[in-house]
């Protein structure tokens, strides 16, 4: 990555006219160009939800018959100051086709390395749920076209608050590990709003305490993590109850395991979501993929199954993919991707079976 | 004959990967560390982020295209530029490490090396002056 700091230093110094002269500044960022179409699909006719391909939930980003480049095209742009000793200032920010490319901050937050092993954070950051939560937006650091679209279904996405990151080493193991606690208050929830409730929901996740421990070695990588938080919701500015209580628990356990022997590589991801009167929603996936020098071809399988003693018919919806990354270009990748969508559930239908094709180009800079 | 050919491309294969240039890894001769195989690794990765003497590490790298830099982060880090920049891409835009500056030729990472003793750089073995020394060989 090339975090060059002469070429845009007539565009930095016109932002930070005002910042102090010792700071130096590093920008850098990525961008996907993606487009993409249904083949075909059931749709959700009990919702009147045309045939869909739903690829990024929490945005509720999804392809339909005709092609599209909106739905997972993005430009992000990172500037880092670094203030010296170990302090640092870090904005992200990035424009989606699917928000009108409306530029937000997904990233805004201070840095300081206490030592050689720690680092304290505070401020706006990903909630790092699950393996690719934190890096979801960087389409050049994974094979696939996305992160497993039925395993990255949180409607909470981001937080605010504070963490501390531990790394250190025991034997032939890399360890490093993220403590975090925070809050998320979305006032108006897409993906609840939009898809399963069809009002105005404002979604909280308040109490956010979770905690990430990542082992790896030369070629096997273990990533652990647990999280709870409270919830409070609001429908159409209800306040919404559960079992009297006007709010409940929730509790979510993962882990990943990537082995990478040179040409082959297996990733793999498990979690739950224990939530109260909802049961517990299980995600898992699998994917293969051979490196053949500048080609990659892979083939994926995901799932989502929602279980409990309060669920009928819950969520139900698994997704097999086959597609090639290819590196055509040292900061560049090129994609193409076939999903194959099963939607299990009636009551809980999301987007419907369908079959999609959607393919693009990451780079990063 | 087709035995013939294929050892025949065999032959130049291994010709050419046994008459690919040394790479030296370079640090300011003040830097009293010694370094191994495994800690350049660290380094390079973010996993390590100062050296066994004291002192942080300001990593440097060649551009992603310099032959140089291909035969260090595949032989040293055994990673295609693909790879290494997928992992610095994970850690960058997740708040967990600063990716090695990039310099734009040989003389200009020997002269950043000469000038700053937190450096750390890696050049051709042929390339290398008294300006720098020289911790590991690969």
């Amino acid at each position: 990555m090339k975090f060059c700091k002469l070429a845009q230093l007539s565009f930095v110094s016109l932002l930070t006219v005002s910042l102090s002269a010792s700071a130096e500044i590093n920008l850098s960022g990525f961008a996907s160009i993606n487009a993409g179409k249904v083949l075909s699909g059931s749709g959700v006719p009990q919702f009147d939800v045309p045939p869909t391909f739903l690829a990024d939930y929490p945005i509720v980003s999804s392809y339909q018959d005709e092609w599209d480049f909106d739905p997972e095209s993005l430009f992000g742009l990172q500037a880092s100051a670094s203030l010296g000793d170990g302090l640092s200032a870090t904005a992200q920010i990035v424009a989606r086709g699917a928000n009108s490319w409306d530029p937000e901050f997904e990233w805004a937050y201070i840095s300081y390395d206490v030592n050689d092993e720690w680092t304290i954070q505070a401020g706006k950051k990903r909630l790092p749920l699950f393996y690719y939560s934190d890096f979801y937006d960087v389409g050049y650091a994974y094979v696939w076209m996305r992160a497993p679209a039925d395993n990255y279904t949180w409607q909470i996405f981001n937080y605010t608050g504070v963490n501390a990151l531990y790394t250190t080493d025991v034997g032939d193991w890399s360890v490093s590990t993220n403590f975090y606690l925070g809050k998320e208050d979305d006032k108006d929830n897409k993906l609840l709003g939009d898809f399963f409730f069809a009002a105005e929901t404002r979604e909280i996740w308040k109490d956010i305490v979770g905690g990430v421990v990542n082992l790896s070695k030369d070629w096997l990588e273990i990533r652990l993590t647990h999280m709870q938080y409270t919830n409070e919701r609001y429908i159409g500015g209800i306040r919404q109850t559960w079992g009297g209580d006007d709010q409940r628990g929730g509790k979510f356990y993962g882990i990943a395991a990537n082995a990478d022997f040179e040409q082959f590589f297996i990733l793999t991801e498990l979690s739950r979501l224990d939530l109260e009167f909802d049961g517990n929603l299980d995600t898992q996936m699998i994917t293969f993929g051979y490196r053949m020098n500048d080609f990659t071809p892979y083939i994926a399988y995901s799932k989502m199954e929602q279980k409990g003693d309060d669920v009928i018919d819950g969520e139900n919806h698994s997704t097999t993919a086959i597609g090639l990354r290819w590196d055509f270009h040292s900061s560049a990748a090129f994609k193409v991707q076939f999903d194959k969508v099963k939607d299990n559930s009636f009551d809980f239908a999301v987007a419907g079976d369908s079959e999609a094709l959607t393919f693009g180009i990451d780079l990063v800079f | 004959m087709r035995i013939l050919q294929k050892l025949f491309i065999t032959g130049i294969t291994l010709a050419s990967f046994s008459g690919m240039a040394e790479i030296s890894v370079i640090v300011n001769n003040d830097n009293a560390s010694t370094l191994d195989e495994k800690l350049v690794k660290r380094i390079y990765l973010g996993k390590a982020k100062s050296f066994p003497a004291g002192g942080k590490v300001t990593a440097l790298t060649l551009k992603d295209d310099a032959p140089v830099s291909e035969a260090f982060r595949q032989n040293v880090l055994k990673k295609s530029n693909s790879q290494y920049k997928s992992h610095w891409s994970k850690l960058a835009f997740t708040g967990k490490g600063t990716p090695p500056t990039e310099v734009s030729s040989e003389s200009e990472m020997i002269s950043t090396v000469k000038s700053d003793v937190t450096a750390i750089g890696f050049v051709d073995s042929a390339s290398v002056t008294s300006d720098v020394k020289v911790v590991a060989r690969f």
